[in-house]
Order: C-alpha cells, then structure tokens, then sequence
C-alpha cells in the first residue's frame, strides 16, 4: 500500500510539474487563450486517459487471469491488441468507412476474433494456460507481421501505424477520455454484479459446476467484457502492453487477497503504472516529439518485471506437458524415409528455381532463360534453404536440450533478442555493415537465451515456465523493437525489413555465408546426436550415463543461439519453422536424435523454399517478405499442433 | 554508405554518336511546334527502368518515357501527376523491386536516387546504374532536383527539354512568388497529418519546406526534419508559432478527416480560428520538380480560392 501511494504520488508529482509549467504560462485576462487550451484540452485529459486505460487494463487482465485461471492472460498476451490493431490497419486501408463510422467497432470485431481463435485451438485442452499463452503469441506475431507488411507494401501512406504500433498518449480533447471512461464503469458495475460467478471461476471446473454454474455462459461473457475493455484502449490510444498482466498480479503480492479487494486494486495499480510511465516518458520527452511511446515504454518496464516474477508466481495445477506428448510409430528404416525427403527437396528446390511468371505469364523456364533467371533466383532460395534448415537444427537441439516440445527459437524469443541486438547496432553506428549486424544479432540470441536459461535454471523450472519466461523475452525485445521503429527513420525502415524476413537483397556473399553456416553449425550437430539422445532423458539419467551435463548442454545452446541468429539476421524472427520442422520430423517416424535432425534439417529447408516461393508468386510483381510467408504456414501447423492432443485428454 | 554514388556502369555507346544523335532530335525539334512536344518526344532514346519516384516524375516530364518503374499503383494515388502511360510495366514495391521482371525488361539505363543505393549491386547486374540525387542530407532539394533533371536530359539525349522544363519551373515560380504575396506576410507550417493527433513537419530539407521559402513564405518550422526522419509530433506543437498559417498536405487518412473536425485543441489554435488552414491534394513527399510545381500549383490556388471565398 504504501508503496502504491509512492508510486502514485510521484506520478502525481511529475503530473504537477508539467501542469504548473504551462499553467505559468497561460495568461488570464485572453479569451482565446492557446496555452490555456493545451492545459485544458491536452494535458488534463492525457493524465485522465492516462489513468482510465490504465485501470481498463488492469481490469482486463484480473479479468483474464481470473477466467482463463491464468496467470499471465492479459490482452497482449492473448493477442487481443495485436487483433484489434490488424482489423484496424486493414479496415484503414480496404474499408476506411468502416473504421470512419467506428473505429472501437472495428477494434472490438478484431479482438474478438483473435481471442475466439484462441480459445477454439486451445479448448480441448480445456484451455491450459501455456497452449492459450502459446497461441495468443502466434496469434500476435503473425498479425503483427502482417501489420509490418501493410505498412511496408504502402510505403509512407500507413505512418500512422507508426505512433499507434506504439501506443502514444498524446490527447487533445476529452473524447479518449470519455469512451475509455464510460466503459470502464460499465466493466466494472459489471464485474461486481458477475463477482460471485468470477470467484468460482477461480475454482477448477468440477467444483464450480457442484456449485451449479452456468460456466460457460459466465466465462464468455466475461471473456467479452474484458476484450470490449482492451480494445476500446487499442482503438482510443494503441497498443500498451503489460499494464493488464502487471497489474493483478502486482495487486496480489502487494497483498490483496479476497477477489474484492483485487477488483480494486489491479484497476487501482494499473492506473498509477501507466500514468507514472506516462509521466517518465514526457519528462524525458525534447521539443522535437516524444522519441518513445508510452506503449512501448511500458513494455520496456513490464517485460523485466515480468522476468523477475516468473520464478514467484504461483502456477495453477495443470497436467503437465510432458503427458501430452505424442508418442509416434519409429520409422523401421528412417534413412530411407530422409532419403526421400531430401528428393523432395531436391524436387521442390528445381521447381522453385524454374518455375515463375515473368512478362508474358507463367513459364517453366530452360537452357539459356533458366541459366540467366538462375542468377537471380539461385542466391534467395539457398539463402531460405539455409535459414530454414539451422533454424530446424536450433529447434531441435532447443526442444532436446529442455525436454520442451513447445520449445523453439522463435518461442523462446531468441529471435527476437537477434532483433534487439540488431537495432542496437544499427543505433549506435547508423550504417553497419553486415558484419557488424552479425555479430549485434548474435549477441542479442545469445543473451536472450542465456537469461532465459538462467531464469529457467532457478527453482526447477518446468517446461510452462520456461515457455513464458520466452514469452516475456519475446514481448521485451518486441517492445524495444517497437520503440526504434516508432522512431520513424532509416533504421527503423531496416527493421521493419528485418521482422518480415526478406531474401529478397540476397547475393550470393549472403548465400554463400548462409550455407558456410548451415554445414558449421549441423555438422557437428549430426556428430554430437548422441548427446542430444541422452539429454532429453533429463540430467540426472544423462549424468549416470557418464555425460557432462553442463559443459554439453552449454555447447548445444550456443551453436543453437549462434544458429537462430544467422538464420534470423536473413528470414527473420517469425518463421516458426525451428518449432514446426522437428515436429513433422517426429511426426513421420524420426525419433532417435540423429534421424530427427536430419529430417529437420531437410523438411525445415523444403517449408522455407516453398515459403520462398510462395512469396514471389502470389502477388507478383510485388513481393511479400519470405518470413511472412513461412509464419502463416507454421501459424496454421500450429493450430493443428494444439487442436491435436484432443485424444490424450479427452 | 560503402558503395560510391556511382553513375555510369558502362560508358554509353560513345559520345560522337550521342552527341549527333542529339544534334538530329534538336534539328527535328527546331522544326516541330512546340505545343506537340510532349507528344512527338514521348520515348527518349534510350530503355529506361526507373525505381525512385522522384526520378520517374522527372524522366516523365521531359518526355522520357521508361519501359518500367516501381509502384505504380501507389504512384497515381500519392505522387499524381505526371501521368503515367499504361505501357510502362510495374515492378513491384520500391523497396523490394522485382529484378527478375526488371531483368526481362532489359533496359540499357536504371535510374535510382540515393536512397536506394544499397540495391546497387542487384541492379548493376541488370544494366548500368545512374544515381540521380535529389535529397541529400543539409542540402536543398530544389537545387539538387534541377542538376539531376538537366543530368537526366543530358543521358536520355533530351537536354532541350530539360532545358526548357527548367526554364518553365523557374518562370512559374517567379509568377506564383507574385501570386502569393499577401499569403507571405505570415510564416507557415508545412504538415502532413498522421492521425487526428499527431502531424509530420516538413523543414527547409523537403522539396515542399523548400519551395515554400523559394515562394518567399518562412518556414515557421525552425527544425530541420533530415529527409525520411520525421518524428510523429503531437498537433500542439504547432501552438508554439500563433502567428503562423497551416498548411497540410494529402492526403488525409480517413481517421483524420473524421477526427479533426472534433479535435479541441485542433480547433483552438490561432491558425484554425482564423481561417488560416489550407489542405492541398496529395504530393509527392519525396519529389522531383514536376512535385515541386505541383506544391507551388496547389498552393497558390488554395489561396486564391481562400481569397475569393472571403
């Protein structure tokens, strides 16, 4: 409590500040006076928005976490915003009318279809919290792609997206204020009225329904009350992350413990967490324009928070991972089954490189015209082979070495880190060169997985945990992306490249440095397969077996790191293929670690040339990013993944 | 930027043959009426390709017309005029053009601008590559435009035209100069609107900060906005000139022209009271001359519209 009255006092203070400022300024006797009008019209309903999406937010998550019994829902997690934002950009650009006769509408139509996907792919699992956090992060990311594709396909015409991708809180009349505002009491009446319903949703299933609830009822429409809340925040101000998830659970270990006194208090805290940030953003913010985003900013506070929570947090039971995981038939002759899938690939790479459409339409092209399209097409697709293929090889030795079958370079956010180091090369020098990119890339996945190994080493952490402590990453490096992007300039358009994942620059030096890495990193991969067998029968079993655990499990984690950062550097951070490849590898009988490798390996370089492919032919000329491409389809594998272990818990 | 703003790939096919072939168009056009000039000289003699915009305008006004160019699409929302003639092929988003549609083109010149310099060594493999810089950073653009317009003339074989093109733009802002006046008693803001809450200044590094100054109008934006870097900034901003008029420039999102209406502070500033707002259609924020006049254009005729409205 004191605490909070800290909090808000500084909030408050920093409030004042700007307030006397211009308040100093105005002058008494005009009308008409414009400093005045900024007091009254900017900066009074900027504090008031402020405090209202704030506490929307916190309801929302306390909502959330209370329905979904989940600790870390909240709607960025969920995808929620994310939702909301995509039906915003493409009403913008193919529906304007629609987002001229109700942007909140739009919002809210967004949002609700992200969470029902959700909540579709995941109910059969009745709704675990690590497959609803799961695809909600799916969920976010390919909009969030599809965003970056928008804006990128229309030039400057989306700049918009810019400020509102980041949440800015720059108000100039009341309106925010009061739409926010008239919801966020009607949520609240209504959550107090559905209070009896909320506690025993709390409960598991069995005993709510011994208490003779109408569940289902309850839940969506709770689910709904709570998606209304976040995306009228979305449509009013833009994306501000975190303040949902901080909030309740900031509320319970700042000791409230019955639902009452959290229905008052997570709206409370949130509140003052978004007005503060919105203070240290104005205070920090020059003449020129604020250069971080109130959204963004929070994200950066929420993401370490988040961190730092994680081994704290008290997990609601729930059947552990490792139960659901399939056990597939083992292929009698698995070298004969990659030996067929390298045909594939072979197959699918010749067409990749002959088949297109050019002047005169489609064409198979041969001799001569083929030799000279070649030239072109040749660098790209080895450049996505090579990615897909070390980003298979990362999610292997990831999901081995955690014994995690969720687990991947892009769950893990160690591609998101690559892009965090990456933005902070092209920060500090401007115009790096390749290289230089490299090696901030590769630093940035290193450290990412190095902190979340680090947290996932603290009190025995299971497979969910680890799961989220990626998902934070991913939302931290996001929010830092986010930040530089909304910075507007050269860099941020290198960014924006960078998180579609395009091939489209590459030459054959990136070809050549792609396939250098793909045989350094999987070679030895190959030879130390015996290794990975051991592992993933867990430490304790793989000490007795005479390995050294860390110094092995250190090596591995490194190439992967060093693996996803090469890749990411050139397909970017969302492929989904290092999640997916060694699944479907598992999935067609390659069990024991050597075989699973290879058919990774292979199926992850077969998923990126087609994702290649694809990319070039769709809306050609234009050319959609290769990442984007291969998201969609690790999207909807995904979907299938977690739609698929319906017998196991039937 | 590692790469030299290189220019000629491959020495043209030699210059006593350019040179006579120029000698030939300029006999012709000596001959031919000028009011048919755009249509007789509507392919330059060489197959162009072009990727910046700012270029392609400029190429389309001295009537060389490419055989490809990029976005075209967006190119007649954003940039409008010149019009672009059905033949020319679209190569797909700026940033990412298709090369292997490029390559089946095959032009004998591709025409960039600095910005996208880095795409040098794909191009380079297609054909010779000429750089035309219209934004540098701390340089005027005006300047700049005109140089690369009579460089252009000069490569195509169209020099009189560009000759002449320059020679009109000079004359025509020397008449809206006049023209505008009474409208230059008072510095202005140059915006384009965002959202309904924050705007995109253009300082005196954008061709319409400028043209604004070379049409004898101060610039109440002091701070320079370095080409492509222009940090969304919140509408009170522009409180802090009250003197100043606004001017903004399309097109505005459909967000905008629901909002601002609305917007309380939007409302309350000098400017707006007054009735010293104009809103001009869509220019090429990145142009080349023919931008260039289109701002100067729709300016003037905003204001004279005002005028006779009042």
């Amino acid at each position: 409590m004191l605490f909070w009255g800290a909090m808000a006092l500084l909030a408050a203070l920093l409030f004042g500040q700007r307030v006397g400022q211009q308040w100093s300024a105005t002058h008494p006797g005009q009308t008409l006076d414009i400093d005045r009008v900024i007091l009254v019209y900017g900066l009074l309903p900027r504090a008031a928005v402020a405090l209202l999406a704030g506490a929307a937010l916190g309801l929302s998550g306390l909502l959330l976490q209370r329905i979904l019994r989940n600790p870390l829902a909240e709607p960025s997690t969920l995808g929620i915003s994310a939702g909301a934002q995509l039906a915003l950009a493409l009403a913008t650009l193919y529906a304007p009318a629609l987002v001229e006769h109700s942007s909140a509408g739009v919002a809210f139509a967004g949002g609700t279809a992200a969470v029902a996907l959700i909540l579709a792919l995941t109910w059969r699992r009745g709704l675990e919290p690590v497959s609803v956090v799961l695809a909600g992060m799916m969920v976010a990311l390919t909009a969030n792609a599809a965003g970056a594709a928008l804006i990128l396909a229309n030039g400057d015409y989306l700049f918009s997206l810019f400020i509102w991708g980041g949440g800015s809180l720059v108000q100039q009349g009341w309106d925010s204020a009061i739409a926010i505002g008239w919801r966020l009491a009607i949520g609240f009446c209504a959550a107090i009225v559905l209070l009896r319903p909320l506690a025993i949703l709390g409960l598991d299933d069995v005993s709510a329904r011994g208490l003779g609830l109408s569940l289902n009822a309850s839940r969506f429409l709770l689910i709904a009350l709570a998606v209304w809340l976040a995306t009228t925040v979305v449509a009013e101000v833009g994306i501000i992350g975190f303040v949902g998830l901080a909030a309740p659970v900031l509320a319970t270990l700042s000791g409230a413990r019955s639902l009452k006194q959290k229905l008052i208090a997570a709206p409370l805290i949130g509140a003052v967490l978004l007005w503060l940030t919105d203070g240290l953003v104005q205070l920090v913010a020059g003449e020129g324009g604020e250069r971080v985003p109130t959204g963004a900013a929070t994200a950066l506070l929420g993401g370490p928070l988040l961190l730092w929570l994680l081994p704290r947090l008290r997990l609601f039971e729930w059947p552990s991972l490792q139960e659901s995981r399939s056990a597939p038939r083992r292929a009698a002759h698995p070298w004969r089954r990659i030996a067929l899938l390298g045909l594939l690939g072979i197959l699918a790479s010749v067409v990749a490189l002959s088949l297109g459409q050019g002047l005169d339409g489609w064409s198979f092209a041969s001799g001569d015209l083929l030799a000279d399209l070649v030239a072109w097409r040749l660098p790209r697709v080895v450049v996505a082979a090579a990615c897909g293929g070390m980003l298979a090889a990362a999610g292997v030795v990831i999901q081995r070495v955690t014994s995690n079958p969720l687990a991947s370079p892009e769950v893990l956010g160690i591609g998101a880190g690559a892009g965090a180091g990456l933005a902070a090369v092209l920060l500090l020098a401007g115009i790096a060169g390749l290289g230089w990119q490299l090696a901030g890339s590769s630093l940035g996945a290193l450290l990412a997985l190095i902190v979340i190994l680090a947290i996932g080493a603290r009190g025995n952490l299971g497979p969910e945990r680890l799961l989220f402590a990626g998902i934070a990453m991913n939302a931290l490096c996001s929010a830092i992306l986010a930040a530089v992007i909304s910075l507007g300039n050269a860099q941020s358009y290198r960014l924006l490249g960078w998180l579609t994942g395009s091939t489209i620059q590459a030459t054959g030096l990136e070809a050549s440095i792609a396939v250098i890495g793909l045989v350094v990193i999987t070679v030895p991969l190959l030879l130390a397969a015996r290794w990975l067998e051991i592992l993933s029968f867990g430490p304790s079993t793989a000490l007795a077996l005479g390995l050294p655990v860390r110094p092995v499990r250190n090596t591995l984690i490194l190439i992967a790191a060093l693996a996803s950062a090469l890749a990411s550097q050139f397909v970017g951070p969302l492929s989904f293929v290092g999640l997916i490849a060694p699944h479907l590898a598992r999935m067609i009988g390659l069990d024991r670690a050597r075989a699973q490798l290879a058919g990774a390996i292979i199926l992850g370089t077969l998923l990126m040339v087609i994702s290649d492919w694809l990319s070039r032919m769709i809306v050609f000329p234009y050319q959609l990013p290769v990442g984007l491409f291969a998201s969609l389809l690790g999207g909807v594998y995904l979907t299938f993944l977690l739609g698929r272990g319906v017998h196991r818990h039937g | 930027m590692s790469f030299k703003p290189s220019s000629y790939g491959r020495p043209a096919q030699g210059s006593a043959d350019r040179t006579l072939r120029r000698l030939d168009r300029r006999a012709f056009l000596g001959i031919a009426a000028s009011a048919f000039l755009p249509a007789l000289v509507s392919a330059g003699p060489q197959r162009l390709a072009i990727i910046d915009w700012g270029v392609l305008e400029t190429a389309l006004a001295i009537g060389a017309v490419p055989l490809a160019a990029t976005e075209l699409r967006q190119f007649a929302r954003i940039a409008v005029e010149p019009a672009v003639p059905a033949s020319v092929v679209d190569l797909g988003l700026r940033g990412s053009p298709n090369y292997e549609l490029l390559r089946s083109v095959a032009p004998d010149l591709i025409l960039i601008s600095g910005f996208y310099e880095y795409q040098l060594p794909s191009l380079e493999r297609i054909g010779p590559v000429l750089t035309l810089p219209i934004y540098e950073a701390g340089k005027s653009p005006y300047p700049l435009a005109l140089s690369s317009m009579l460089a252009l003339g000069e490569r195509v074989g169209l020099s009189g035209e560009a000759e002449h093109y320059v020679a009109d733009t000079a004359a025509e802002l020397q008449q809206l100069r006049t023209a505008l006046r009474s409208f230059a008693s008072r510095p202005a803001f140059l915006i384009s609107l965002g959202d309904a809450r924050h705007f995109r200044a253009f300082g005196a590094d954008s061709m319409p900060g400028d043209m604004l100054t070379r049409l004898g109008i101060a610039n109440a934006w002091r701070d320079d906005t370095s080409y492509s870097a222009a940090a969304p900034v919140g509408i009170e901003a522009l409180a802090r000139v009250p003197e100043a008029s606004i001017i903004v420039i399309g097109p505005l999102p459909a967000e905008v022209s629901r909002g601002l209406p609305d917007n309380a502070l939007w409302n309350a500033l000098p400017a707006v009271r007054e009735g010293r707002v104009a809103v001009l259609e869509p220019v090429n924020h990145f142009g080349g001359l023919p931008s260039a006049r289109r701002f100067a254009r729709l300016l003037a005729e905003a204001v004279a519209a005002k005028a006779a409205h009042d």
